[in-house]
């Protein structure tokens, strides 16, 4: 009798379809894959959860509190929102800039990244040289000789307008200048595209070059291969490039604070820098922190519209083709 | 199975090493000699104290704190020095996790915002009798109360560069001089000196510029007890406009040349690089003009109206947390800073004049020409000097904002009428919020 | 293309090159005549000093009444080493697991890692600060070196999730039918394979965690445990600044990131080549 029913048990527990015994199978390894895939994630997950959920967390709560930072917060509940929206004229301007300084630096960034990238691919004597030279500039970094270097070079008697006097132009007081500065401030994060030129380098080394080989014997040319073989496999890469560039140009702080100080007449005010000096300099870190989460409302949609396009445009070759 | 061991190896190698780290960190934590917790039943102490400065004041401090604790064992101390920059955003981030350090040094723009929060401790039992004059410990006080102990002498005046307009053949400012002797300077200096020269520079986009201004004619100060908003607007209207007057003829440099100059920068100095005759100065920053000009600077009083002109008063305070649990320690360890003659001759310049005039005494002969010229200023600009009126709690954005219009003002972006516009109203709204009683 | 067609391509690619990189280089060789020149000769034009002050850098190294430079390049590399292999070693798991496991919720943690990246990080600074202080690891360099353990930085994550996602399944197949589990995959396929990228994961956490000078400027408060960011910052005070043991301190603080991004990139020219498809 025992028998018969464990007979009869195992015969019902093993299905009797293909896709059954398939999707048995399949859940079989599902919890396997998931104990696994949190194993994976786990050094990620324990950090995230002890070292940054808190500060998060608090730094959203502030948001609905006025905070001088010398004082205990006060509860005021939305009523930093509702200054931030209706009454700051800063906030709209601080806003602006920012997003001039976006919608041009992260193009042109890209742009000669990726450039120059294809240039140091190639099998050249002192290609390490060029490399090392050509990222210099973007591990000054932050220094404190970024903001000499650079208030030098466009100075009204600078190295710019020097090298402008050669094609008879006059130069002007870049930096000084409320209609120029910030352009001086698109041009250093430019000059410091290493980064991202350094991680296209990376995306263009892992491009078999079986696949340059056989489509040149198939006669394709350099335009061909560029716009038919470079392009799509360097996609993910240049689809986090592109992600991470408009992320970070959000949060420039660091040349705006250094060289310009945000002006002259708020024309460098960048958001990150307003949302500084509301917490340091005018002890409302409450007020700060609205900003900080509407900045990061901003970011995450203008980041997750960048998801959803980046299935027309983005190709991955482990999914074969089209990406998710 | 082969994989597993290679995770095992990996965990245990990444746990062995935050361990390590933690155990490193520990024991170097021990060895820079954190303080306990609570009091040694012995009065003994671990003050812990913080200040910004240059490398010759470090050197200087950590040796009079050596100094300290030879003559009292008792007392030792956990010393943290910064460059300025930092220094700010990290005291404001100590005060927000009420871990200030037992001691610290204030500045006279700072010390209003942090004692109306009450983050310092009222340090008026500290017996100053003999040791700082009454009327500093006066111009010191905050609503009564003295919250930081002043440690040396500061006041404003203008330095002028003596060479060059000699050369050009301008009469140099003198003592004590009028507005109208300032504008005759001006105008004298526009016609005689070369291109590209000014005798005078445009600060009209800062707000104590125009308060240097409204002071010296009688007028008052722009926020009155911190609350009131009192901008005379016709005085207000007469110092745009000549400034107005002085930007179009050429008498002050262009606004994008004024927004290029870097303070005390060698290459980017308004007068260090012969572009301006004329700057204001402190007595704790014409040291630097006299290291950037060597025998160059001339000096002088900010121009003088009825009331006075400039002003002369301590600007450098060394405070004591509210949050501190060695208070008396610490109060006594201040007076002992800026009493004991060894400490003052250890000590010497490194903050300024003393305020103890028996250790400047002492202090003269060893006097170097960087020194020496920061006293001239001090003993030139004291006889008129009007109280100092730094920019009281909440006021921080009016002063900012006070900025943005007057260089738009200058850039052309906006008319002097729309500025002044938004000047007042933002005034009086916190005027509004401050008075309204918080 | 004939030989000569050759040499002249090879000829204008030095020439473009040689080009751009004087003109990024130019900047800093003024920055290294400046760090010569004494602090009036500052204002002037020209390049090179009229007599270079070599002084500058041996002044600027002993600076410190208590320790020289050597002793702040120390403190920095220490930190430096940890925060790179912490990164290394963390962010390759963690992005394989987002990138080629299935698991629960894993869009929604992934999207959270995202998030993280979007939030400026001048906000969560005080609550960080009060936090770690809580748990004493203020004055220590905790703070600075754990958060690359865990992860190693969504940044990093995200690249080498691209990255990962770049690399064909059908290697994965194989190794599997070949027996490997998931976590062999891992080890055998995947590891190795992103040694590119692994190789950019160590530059930039060197180069990135040596300049972050407001996490440095909290969590280390005893000059002994200072960097060499911190102490550069000692030569900038309110009035006066040693302008030329600064450029030159700041310029010798460089050599460190320029020798290991040297030294790092031999490891992209030896990319991947092939990806073993053929068998």
């Amino acid at each position: 009798m025992s028998n018969v029913s464990a007979l009869q048990d195992d015969a019902k527990s093993r299905p009797k379809t293909a896709a059954g015994r398939l999707s048995r199978l399949w859940s079989k390894n599902r919890s396997e894959t998931n104990a696994a895939g949190y194993i994976f994630i786990s050094p990620w997950l324990i950090g995230f959860l002890l070292l940054t959920v808190w500060p998060i967390a608090q730094s959203f709560y502030l948001s609905f509190t006025e905070y001088s930072l010398l004082n205990d917060p006060v509860w005021v509940g939305p009523q930093n929102y509702a200054n931030i929206f209706l009454n700051d004229q800063l906030f709209r301007t601080s806003l602006g800039v920012t997003f001039a300084f976006v919608l041009v630096a992260v193009p042109l960034k890209l742009f000669f990244s990726l450039m120059v990238a294809m240039l140091l691919n190639k099998n050249l004597k002192a290609m390490h040289l060029y490399r090392t030279a050509i990222y210099f500039p973007s591990l000054i970094g932050g220094s404190i000789a970024v903001s000499v270097l650079w208030r030098n070079m466009f100075s009204l008697d600078g190295y710019v307008n020097h090298v402008l006097g050669w094609f008879g132009i006059q130069g002007v007081g870049w930096i000084s200048n409320p209609n120029t500065s910030l352009g001086t401030l698109i041009l250093l994060s430019t000059w410091q595209f290493g980064s991202t030129m350094v991680i296209f380098l990376a995306g263009l080394k892992q491009i078999p070059s079986e696949l340059y080989d056989s489509s040149s014997v198939d006669g394709a040319g350099k335009t061909r291969q560029f716009f038919h073989i470079t392009l799509p496999m360097l996609s993910p890469v240049m689809f986090f490039n592109l992600v991470l560039g408009v992320i970070g140009a959000f949060q420039m702080f660091t040349s705006a604070f250094i060289i310009t100080k945000g002006g002259p007449v708020n024309s460098t005010y960048m958001y990150a820098l307003f949302l500084f000096e509301k917490a340091f300099k005018h002890y409302q870190m409450g007020y700060a922190s609205a900003l900080a989460w509407i900045l990061l409302l901003i970011i995450a949609v203008l980041t997750g519209i960048n998801f959803l396009v980046s299935r027309y445009w983005v190709f991955y070759e482990s999914e074969g083709g089209k990406a998710k | 199975m082969k994989r597993y061991l290679h995770w095992g190896k990996g965990i245990s190698l990444g746990l062995a090493a935050v361990l390590s780290l933690t155990a490193c960190s520990g024991g170097s934590q021990g060895a820079s000699g954190k303080p306990e917790e609570g009091k040694g039943g012995d009065g003994s102490a671990n003050l812990k104290m913080m200040w910004w400065g240059p490398d010759s004041r470090h050197k200087a401090t950590l040796a009079a704190l050596d100094l300290y604790t030879k003559q009292n064992p008792k007392i030792k101390f956990t010393p943290e020095y910064l460059a300025w920059d930092g220094y700010w955003s990290k005291l404001t981030t100590l005060a927000a996790s009420k871990s200030m350090t037992d001691v610290l040094q204030m500045d006279g723009a700072y010390i209003q915002d942090y004692a109306s929060r009450g983050t310092l401790e009222d340090l008026s039992d500290v017996d100053l009798k003999g040791i700082v004059d009454p009327k500093i410990i006066e111009n010191s006080k905050i609503n009564g109360k003295l919250y930081g102990i002043p440690l040396g002498h500061n006041g404003q005046g203008m330095a002028f560069n003596k060479t060059e307009l000699e050369a050009a053949g301008v009469k140099l400012p003198a003592k004590n001089w009028t507005w109208d002797d300032f504008i005759a300077f001006a105008k004298e200096g526009r016609s005689k000196l070369p291109k590209g020269k000014y005798p005078i520079g445009d600060g009209s986009n800062v707000w104590d510029n125009y308060q240097y201004y409204q002071t010296a004619k009688g007028k008052g100060p722009i926020m009155v007890d911190g609350k009131k908003f009192n901008l005379d607007k016709d005085l207000w209207y007469e110092y745009q406009n000549l400034f107005a007057q002085f930007r179009k003829d050429g008498t002050v440099p262009p606004p994008d040349v004024t927004k290029a100059f870097v303070d005390n920068d060698p290459k980017g100095d308004s007068m260090a690089s012969g572009t301006v005759m004329t700057k204001g100065v402190t007595v704790a920053s014409v040291a630097v003009m006299e290291q950037l000009m060597p025998g160059k600077v001339g000096l002088t009083t900010m121009p003088v109206g009825p009331a006075g002109g400039g002003w002369a008063q301590s600007t450098l305070f060394l405070s004591v947390s509210s949050t501190s649990k060695y208070k008396k320690e610490a109060k006594e360890f201040i007076r002992w800073f800026i009493t004991d003659k060894e400490a003052g001759k250890t000590l010497g310049t490194s903050r300024g004049i003393p305020i103890n005039n028996e250790i400047y005494k002492e202090l003269e002969p060893t006097l170097q020409p960087t020194d020496l010229i920061s006293r001239k200023l001090l003993d030139t600009v004291i006889e008129k000097a009007l109280p100092f009126y730094p920019a009281p709690t909440g006021w921080s954005e009016w002063v900012q904002t006070y900025q943005t219009e007057m260089e738009a003002v200058w850039f052309g972006k906006k008319s002097l009428d729309d500025a002044y516009k938004t000047i007042e109203t933002m005034g009086k709204q916190i005027e509004a919020k401050l008075g309204g009683g918080k | 293309m004939t030989a000569s067609r050759l040499k002249s391509s090879k000829l204008a690619n030095h020439l473009l090159l040689t080009a751009i990189s004087l003109l990024m280089l130019y900047p800093v060789i003024w920055w290294l005549g400046a760090s010569l020149k004494k602090t009036e000769e500052m204002a002037l034009p020209t390049i090179w000093p009229a007599v270079p002050m070599w002084e500058n850098y041996s002044k600027g190294w002993h600076f410190s009444p208590e320790f020289s430079f050597a002793h702040f390049f120390g403190n920095t590399l220490m930190m430096e080493c940890w925060n790179v292999i912490g990164a290394v070693l963390t962010s390759a798991v963690v992005a394989y697991g987002f990138a080629r496991l299935q698991f629960k919720l894993r869009g929604f943690w992934f999207s959270i890692l995202l998030l993280t990246l979007m939030l400026p990080g001048q906000v969560t600074v005080i609550p960080q600060y009060i936090m770690y202080n809580h748990f004493g690891w203020v004055d220590s360099y905790l703070p600075l070196i754990l958060p690359h353990f865990f992860g190693g930085g969504a940044f990093f994550v995200f690249l080498l999730v691209q990255f990962i996602r770049g690399i064909p399944r059908e290697l994965d197949e194989a190794a599997k039918i070949d027996g490997a589990s998931v976590y062999g995959i891992f080890t055998r396929i995947i590891f190795p394979l992103l040694k590119p990228s692994l190789v950019t994961v160590a530059i930039f956490t060197f180069i990135w965690s040596w300049d972050d000078f407001f996490g440095q400027v909290l969590y280390l408060s005893s000059v002994e445990k200072y960097t060499v960011g911190l102490a550069l910052r000692m030569f900038v005070d309110q009035f006066e600044i040693q302008w030329g043991q600064l450029l030159a301190m700041s310029l010798l603080s460089i050599v460190p990131s320029v020798i290991v991004f040297f030294l790092a990139q031999k490891h992209f020219v030896e990319g991947i080549t092939t990806t073993g498809l053929k068998g």
